[in-house]
């Protein structure tokens, strides 16, 4: 996808978020926050002339060593929030740990942190 | 995770679900209905003991978060308890048939899982019905399945 898709999907996405509620739908939340980061951080690798369309990030979990740290030089803040957000599907999204709703709310500020600034 | 915790988690993603729309809000519709039937499938898989029911949260094939007492999260290396998807790991038994039938259904929806949501291929009506169907087979199938547990309790 280019950039300009990623964008238009993780506005989409960042739509529907608005019809979910913290304190019920935390599950859904948090993986929409995971789907539109991702999203974002395509956009803004393409953007930046550090991957190409079709070279599109998944998950930071599945990205060699090399990869991740040479994506992170160049969007430090986002490769982290997106880490940080994938790190709370095992208890929140796939788990019932407690405090859904308050990862869901960490979920949605970090989200804020990979969508481009002049968005 | 238990059946019950299992349970509980479609009937919160089904609710989640009924509020989105499939077609303006398709990847989270999508997403809802594949983590329900994931659910679904996982408990199926605990009810026929060919994975492990227990507290603990899948975080990759083979390692666990498990809660402690004191509400830490520990990651441990087990034995297969719930699956991240089909196939996510392969469970290394024969399924019986109505377990197969799940996983099939699921293979179904989660085919169109990369294309729609992160290649950006539209999803037409065709495949929200598609998706809708796999996933109501998947949950009638899960409650045969328990229910005839019921019915032989009785």
């Amino acid at each position: 996808m280019h950039a300009h898709e990623h964008r238009a999907v993780a506005e989409r996405i960042e739509r529907s978020m608005r019809k979910c509620r913290e304190a019920h739908d935390h599950e859904l939340l948090i993986e929409a926050a995971m789907l539109a980061g991702s999203h974002w951080l395509n956009a803004r690798l393409h953007e930046d002339g550090v991957s190409s369309a079709g070279d599109d990030v998944m998950h930071t979990y599945l990205l060699t060593v090399n990869q991740h740290r040479r994506l992170s030089v160049s969007q430090p803040e986002a490769m982290q929030a997106l880490g940080a957000i994938e790190d709370m599907r095992p208890a929140f999204v796939r788990g019932d740990a407690p405090g859904g709703p308050e990862a869901a709310r960490r979920a949605i500020g970090l989200l804020s942190k990979i969508r481009p600034t002049h968005q | 995770m238990l059946i019950a915790a299992h349970l509980q988690k479609i009937d919160r993603l089904l609710q989640t679900r009924s509020r989105l729309d499939p077609s303006a809000d398709f990847e989270l519709w999508f997403w809802a209905g594949m983590n329900a039937g994931t659910h679904a499938f996982n408990a199926a898989l605990h009810h026929a003991r060919l994975t492990r029911e227990r507290g603990a949260f899948a975080m990759q094939p083979g390692v666990y978060l498990v809660p402690r007492a004191d509400g830490a999260l520990v990651a441990e290396l087990d034995e297969p308890g719930d699956v991240l998807h089909v196939g996510r790991p392969v469970i290394e038994a024969v399924l019986p048939p109505d377990i197969q039938r799940i996983a099939d259904a699921m293979e179904r929806m989660e085919h169109h899982r990369d294309p729609c949501i992160r290649e950006g291929r539209p999803a037409t009506p065709a495949i929200v019905a598609a998706c809708a169907e796999a996933l109501d087979e998947c949950l009638h199938l899960l409650q045969h399945r328990l229910a005839e547990d019921r019915h032989a309790c009785a």
